[in-house]
C-alpha cells in the first residue's frame, strides 16, 4: 500500500516525456520516471521513495529497442531483465540478469530501473563497466552519448533532466570469455555478499564488482594487479585486493573480513578459468 | 481400512488451487474503518512525546488511540500494555493506533505521528539478561497480575519464570561418569513468516454484542482473554475464524484483537480492520524464541548416559505472555528422548528488549534439541563412539521416566531404536560420515533424535458436533482450525471409517465461530487429530446409536441385530436389507404419514486424562499425553575451502502410531523440516547494539526458497497409541524438531568444527574454523 496519491502519465514519444517532467518541476511537483515500478512501490510503501507525478516510459519505442545494428548492440533501458535474458545478445548480461532477484519480479524489473536504482547494488551494470558501453542520454538539450566508466560512477550521474534510453555496446565484447560470480549470505537466494564480472580481453581481465562496497565499480586498480605478469597468483590476488576502491560494506549480508575473504576466492577461480586452469 | 491411511485431497483444496479461499483480510464491506499501527523505532526507550496533531487533522480519521487508559494484557503474566505507556520495551512495539475510513488514510495518518525518545540501556541477549545486576525491563515485576503460582517471575531480576527439574541423585551420576563433556550453544530470535500476516476485524454492536473475526490457531482464547481483561461478558463475544494460511504458532497468541476491540469501541463500535504489513508481522507481532543454553552430559564407559545438567536461558523478549510456557515445555522434555535417570535442569524465561515470543512449531523442543544433540554428538565423540550408536543404546525406551518422572509404556512412547535403525539405512551410515570428494569437497553426515509431548492445559477441550442433511450426507463440525495442516480432513476420513462410509458424503465446515462451533481448545501443539478425532468418534458412535434406534423401529428388529455402513443402517446377516440415512435422518415416514424420530444431532467431546501440574521444586507431573518420536539424518556437500554447503538430503523417520492420510501426513512432515533447515540455515533476525531489528523486511530476512530445498526423505514407524483415534500420535511439529541439529552435526563433522550457533551461514562456519586455526 502507497501511502501517498500520485497523477500518472504515459508518454508516446521521448519528447513528451521530457515535457511532462519539465512541466511537473515547474509546477513544484517531484516526477519520478517510471517502467516496471518494482522499486517505487516497495519503497514508496516504506517511506523510501515518493512521487508526485510518474511518468510511464513503457509506451515509448526507443527505451524498449533489443537489437543488433551493425556491430553493436543496442539495448532499451525499460526492456524488462527477462527480456533481456531472453534475447541473449550479451551473454555475461544474460548471466549477470539471470541472477538479479527473482523470475517473476525480473519479468517488471528493468535494465535502466536496475542501473539507476536507489538500492545499491545494481548489477546490470557490470556488464557494461567491462564492455566500455555507450549510455543514449537524452534530455531538453538533445541526445548525448556518453561511456558508461564516464557516465556511471557509483551511480548513474544523471542531471535531474536527462534520461537513460539506450545502452550501445559493441558485439566484440560479447564474444568473449566470461565469468559471473554471485556469493550470498547463504544458498541461492538474496542480494550479494560479492557479484563479480569479469571478462577475458585481449589486454588481460576486466573485472567488476558489485556487494563489496556501497556501490557497483569496475577498478583499474584491482584489474592492474590481476594481471600483473609473472608474479604468483596470492601475489595478483593480494594486489587485486588492495586496489578496492573504498570501504568494504560490514552489514546484514556478511562482514567486511568475510566479504575479503568471498572476494579472494572469487578471484582466485576466475583466474584459474579465464586464463584456462593454469594457476602458477 | 477404507479412508483411514489413503491419501483423500483435502476438502478445501478446490478453494486453495483455484485461489478462491477466503482469509480473514478477503472480507471486506461497507462501513468498515481501517486500522494502522505506529512502531517502537527503538528496543528500550523512555517516550517522551508523542504529537498526533497532523494525523487528527487529516479528513476520514476517526480516532488516534494512545496508551494509558487499557488494562495490561498477557496470558501467564499481565506485563504488556496493548498500547505502550511512557516507555516502549521492543523494536516495533505499538506506540499508537490510528483508525481511519480508508486503509491509505490510516497509513497516512500514522506516518505523520511524531514520537520522540529517549534511549535506555538494551537488554540485547537471554544472557545479558541474565547476568547479576543486568538493566531490568520491567521494573515492577512483582506488582502484576498473574495466573502462573507454580513457577511465578522473580521480582528485581529479568526472569518471568524458573521451571526446575530435579530428578535422581546428581552427585552419584556424575560419580558414575567416565567422560563429560560440556556445551553452550545460542540461537536468536525470528519470524514464523506465515503466507498469511496477521489481520483481525472487530465490531461491537448496539446491544453490546462483540463480533471479532481474525486469522488466529486459538479464537476460543480470544473469547476468553478479552472477557477476562476488559471485563466482557463472555456470552456477548463471538469469535469467528475462516481459512488460516499459515501459522506456525505465531497465531496462538493473541495481539491484533485486543487492538481491534480498543478501535472499535474507540469509534463507536463501528467495525475496524488491522492487518499486519509484513514489516509489522515480523516485529511487532510475537515471534519465534530465541535460546542460549548450557548442556553437560556424563557417561559410563560403556557409553550409558548417567548424568544430565542442563540450563536454558530463553529470549522470551520484552513480554512474557506464552514465553512462560515456552520454558516449561522445554523443561519437561529438557533431555531430549533419552533415558538419564540423574537429571538437573533449570529453565529460565528471561525479558530482554527484543520483540516478545510465542510458540513455533515444536514449541521449544527443536531448540533444545539443537542444544542436547550437539552435545550428544561431542559426548558420542569423547567415549570414542558412534553417534548413532550411542543414541541407539540411550534411546528413551517403555520401563523408563521422562525428566518429569512420568513412567512410560508401550502405548505412551514411539519406537525410537525402529526410527534410528531405518535412519541408518536411508543415510547409508555405513558408508561412512564423511566422504572426500577432492581436496575442496567433502559429502558429510549428521543425525539426530527428538521427541515430543504436548504439554497443554490439563483440562483443555475439545468438541464435535455432527448434524444430517436430507439426503443422508453429514455435516462435521470441529472448533480445529483449518491452518493449512488438512486436520479437518482427517476428522471426515476418522468419521467415514467409523460408519463405515463414503468420506465424499462428509461435508466439513471450515469456519470456526465460537457461537456455534463446539470449542477446540487452541489449534496448536499437535494436537488437532488427537483430541477432536477423539471426539469425532464419540459423535460417531452417538449418531450410530440413534440411527439404530430409529432403524430398529423401522426394520422392526432389534438393535444389536443392525449394523452401519455406506450411509445405510441394515440386518447384519442380511445387508441387502436396511435403510438409508436419508429415510431416517430426519425422521421416518410411514406410507400413511405416521412418522418417529426427528432430526439426528450427533456430538462428541473429549478432555485429555490424567495431566497433571509440575512440582515447583522437582519438575515432577505428567505434563503430556504421550511422546512421539524421531530420527533425523542431513546430508551435506560442503566446501572445505569457502566453508559454503548444499544440503543433499534430509531424512525422517516418526513414529507416527497409525498413518491417517499418506500425503497429508508426508506434506506435514517435509514441511516441518523445510522450516527447520531454514531457520537452521538462514532465518533470524539480526540485531544491532540498541536492540533494533536490522532485517524485519523480506528484502533481507529470508526463508528457505523452493529452489533451495534437498531431497527430502519421510518415512514412517507404526507404533500405535492404544487410546488414539485408529492409534494415530502427533505429527505436526514433529519433522521440524531435530533438523537444526542434524544439519549442525553434519556440518562440525564436515567442518571438523563444533558448530553451536544458528543459523549455520557460511561466514558462521569460517569464523569457527578460523578461531580455531593453530
Amino acid at each position: 500500500m502507497i501511502p501517498f496519491d500520485f497523477d500518472y502519465f504515459r508518454p508516446k514519444t521521448l519528447q513528451e516525456a521530457l515535457q511532462i517532467f519539465r512541466e511537473q518541476m515547474a509546477m513544484g511537483k517531484k516526477p519520478y520516471y517510471f517502467s516496471g515500478g518494482t522499486e517505487l512501490i516497495t519503497l514508496g510503501r516504506v517511506q523510501l521513495a515518493k512521487a508526485d507525478a510518474v511518468i510511464d516510459l513503457k509506451k515509448i519505442n526507443e527505451v524498449r529497442a533489443c537489437r543488433i545494428d551493425g556491430d553493436h548492440i543496442v539495448l532499451g533501458s525499460c526492456l524488462a531483465l527477462t527480456e533481456v535474458e531472453e534475447s541473449n545478445l550479451f551473454p555475461l548480461l544474460t548471466k549477470t540478469a539471470s541472477e538479479i532477484a527473482d523470475h517473476t519480479s525480473r519479468n517488471k524489473i528493468t535494465l535502466g530501473g536496475n542501473i539507476r536504482g536507489g538500492i545499491h547494488y545494481r548489477e546490470a551494470v557490470l556488464p557494461f563497466l567491462l564492455a566500455d558501453s555507450t549510455a543514449v542520454i537524452v534530455s531538453a538539450k538533445g541526445v548525448t552519448f556518453k561511456k558508461m566508466s564516464e557516465v556511471f560512477q557509483g551511480s548513474l550521474r544523471l542531471e535531474n533532466d536527462e534520461l537513460l534510453v539506450q545502452l550501445i555496446t559493441e558485439r566484440k565484447w560479447a564474444s568473449l570469455p566470461f565469468v559471473h560470480v554471485k556469493r550470498r549470505r547463504q544458498w541461492e537466494t538474496g542480494y550479494p555478499l560479492v557479484t563479480v564480472a569479469a571478462l577475458m580481453s585481449d589486454n588481460g581481465i576486466r573485472v567488476a564488482v558489485s556487494g563489496l562496497c556501497a556501490f557497483p565499480f569496475r577498478s583499474e586498480k584491482m584489474e592492474n594487479g590481476l594481471n600483473s605478469k609473472g608474479t604468483g597468483i596470492e601475489e595478483r590476488i593480494k594486489m587485486a585486493l588492495d586496489g578496492i576502491p573504498a570501504t568494504v560494506l560490514s552489514d546484514v549480508e556478511g562482514s567486511a573480513e568475510y566479504r575479503m575473504f568471498v572476494l579472494g576466492n572469487v578471484l582466485r577461480d576466475l583466474v584459474s578459468e579465464l586464463e584456462g586452469g593454469i594457476v602458477v | 481400512m477404507r479412508t483411514v491411511g489413503s491419501s483423500v485431497v483435502r476438502k478445501e483444496a478446490w478453494q486453495k488451487v483455484t485461489g478462491t479461499a477466503k482469509y480473514t483480510d478477503d472480507y471486506a464491506f461497507a462501513g468498515l474503518l481501517h486500522a494502522k499501527m505506529v512502531v517502537s523505532t527503538m528496543a528500550h526507550a523512555i517516550i517522551t512525546s508523542i504529537d498526533t496533531t497532523e494525523a487528527e487533522k487529516i479528513p476520514g480519521v476517526r480516532a488516534v488511540l494512545l496508551g494509558g487508559s487499557y488494562p495490561l494484557v498477557g496470558e501467564a503474566i499481565r506485563d504488556r500494555p496493548p498500547i505502550a505507556v511512557g516507555k516502549v520495551r521492543y523494536h516495533g512495539e505499538p506506540v499508537a493506533l490510528v483508525v481511519a475510513d480508508s486503509p491509505v488514510l490510516a497509513k497516512k495518518a500514522a506516518n505523520s505521528i511524531q514520537v520522540l525518545y529517549e534511549p535506555l540501556p538494551v537488554v540485547n541477549s537471554a544472557t545479558q539478561a541474565f547476568e547479576a545486576g543486568a538493566t531490568l525491563v520491567h521494573e515492577k515485576l512483582g506488582e502484576y497480575k498473574r495466573d502462573n503460582e507454580i513457577h511465578p517471575p522473580i521480582p528485581g531480576t529479568n526472569i518471568a519464570s524458573h521451571v526446575k527439574i530435579r530428578k535422581g541423585d546428581m552427585e552419584k551420576g556424575w560419580q558414575e561418569c567416565d567422560s563429560v563433556v560440556e556445551a553452550s550453544v545460542s540461537l536468536s530470535i525470528s519470524d514464523h513468516a506465515a503466507m498469511e500476516t496477521r489481520c483481525s476485524i472487530a465490531e461491537i454492536g448496539p446491544d453490546g454484542k462483540i463480533k471479532i473475526t481474525t486469522s488466529s490457531q486459538a479464537p476460543f482464547m480470544v473469547k476468553r482473554l478479552i472477557s477476562q481483561y476488559f471485563g466482557e461478558d463472555m456470552g456477548k463475544i463471538v469469535v469467528e475464524t475462516p481459512l488460516v494460511g499459515g501459522a506456525f504458532g505465531g497465531k496462538a497468541a493473541v495481539q491484533l484483537e485486543i487492538l481491534v476491540y480498543l478501535a472499535s469501541k474507540a469509534v463507536g463500535g463501528r467495525p475496524v480492520k488491522l492487518r499486519n504489513e509484513r514489516e509489522e508481522d515480523i516485529l511487532t507481532s510475537p515471534c519465534h524464541i530465541g535460546l542460549d543454553a548450557t548442556v553437560k552430559l556424563g557417561s559410563d564407559r560403556h557409553g550409558k548416559i548417567k548424568a544430565a545438567n542442563i540450563r536454558f536461558l530463553w529470549d522470551g523478549g520484552a513480554y512474557s505472555d506464552k514465553a512462560v510456557d515456552l520454558t516449561r515445555a522445554g523443561a519437561a522434555d529438557c533431555t531430549g528422548p533419552y533415558a538419564i535417570d540423574n537429571v538437573w535442569c533449570d529453565s529460565y524465561c528471561m525479558y530482554t528488549n527484543h520483540p516478545y515470543a510465542s510458540p513455533f512449531r515444536g514449541f521449544s523442543h527443536s531448540e533444545l534439541s539443537f542444544a542436547i544433540e550437539r552435545t550428544m554428538d561431542l559426548l558420542a565423540e569423547k567415549v570414542g563412539m558412534d553417534p548413532l550408536t550411542f543414541r541407539k543404546i540411550n534411546a528413551i525406551m517403555p520401563g523408563n521416566t521422562t525428566p518429569t518422572r512420568v513412567l512410560l509404556n508401550n502405548s505412551n512412547v514411539g519406537n525410537l531404536p525402529k526410527c534410528i535403525e531405518r535412519v541408518h539405512e536411508l543415510i547409508q551410515w555405513d558408508e561412512g560420515e564423511m566422504i572426500a570428494l577432492d581436496e575442496r569437497f567433502v559429502r558429510a553426515k549428521g543425525i539426530s533424535c527428538s521427541w515430543k509431548t504436548s504439554t497443554i492445559d490439563p483440562d483443555a477441550p475439545s468438541g464435535v458436533i455432527l448434524t444430517f442433511n436430507p439426503d443422508g450426507t453429514i455435516n462435521l463440525m470441529s472448533g480445529v482450525i483449518e491452518i493449512g495442516t488438512g486436520t479437518k480432513t482427517v476428522l471426515a476420513q476418522l468419521l467415514a471409517e467409523r460408519l463405515n462410509m463414503d468420506v465424499n458424503n462428509i461435508y466439513v465446515k471450515m469456519d470456526v465461530d465460537t457461537q456455534t462451533t463446539p470449542e477446540h481448545w487452541k489449534t496448536v501443539a499437535s494436537r488437532g487429530t488427537f483430541m477432536a478425532g477423539k471426539a469425532v468418534l464419540q459423535a460417531a458412535e452417538d449418531v450410530i446409536r440413534q440411527l439404530k434406534a430409529i432403524a430398529s423401529c423401522v426394520l422392526r428388529a432389534p438393535i444389536e441385530d443392525l449394523d452401519v455402513a455406506d450411509s445405510r443402517v441394515f440386518f447384519r446377516d442380511d445387508p441387502g436389507n436396511g435403510v438409508h440415512f436419508k429415510e431416517i435422518a430426519y425422521g421416518y415416514q410411514y406410507p400413511n404419514g405416521n412418522s418417529i424420530g426427528g432430526q439426528i444431532i450427533g456430538h462428541g467431546h473429549y478432555i485429555l486424562r490424567g495431566l497433571t501440574h509440575m512440582n515447583p521444586e522437582t519438575g515432577e507431573g505428567r505434563p503430556g499425553p504421550e511422546w512421539t518420536v524421531t530420527a533425523h539424518g542431513i546430508e551435506v556437500l560442503f566446501d572445505r575451502r569457502d566453508c559454503t554447503y548444499k544440503v543433499l538430503k534430509a531424512i525422517t523417520v516418526v513414529d507416527i502410531g497409525k498413518v491417517l492420510n499418506d500425503k497429508a501426513a508426508r506434506g506435514q512432515v517435509m514441511g516441518a523440516m523445510s522450516l527447520g533447515l531454514s531457520f537452521a540455515g538462514r532465518e533470524t533476525f539480526v540485531f544491532d547494539s540498541l536492540g533494533r531489528v536490522r532485517n524485519p523486511q523480506l528484502r533481507t530476512y529470508r526463508p528457505l526458497h523452493y529452489s533451495e530445498a534437498p531431497e527430502y526423505m519421510v518415512e514412517f514407524v507404526e507404533t500405535p497409541q492404544i487410546d488414539a483415534p485408529y492409534g494415530a500420535r502427533g505429527v505436526g511439529e514433529h519433522g521440524l524438531l531435530g533438523i537444526p541439529a542434524a544439519l549442525a552435526n553434519a556440518l562440525s563433522t564436515a567442518a571438523g568444527v563444533s558448530l553451536q550457533k544458528l543459523p549455520l551461514v557460511p561466514e558462521m562456519i569460517w569464523k569457527a574454523k578460523e578461531h580455531v586455526r593453530p
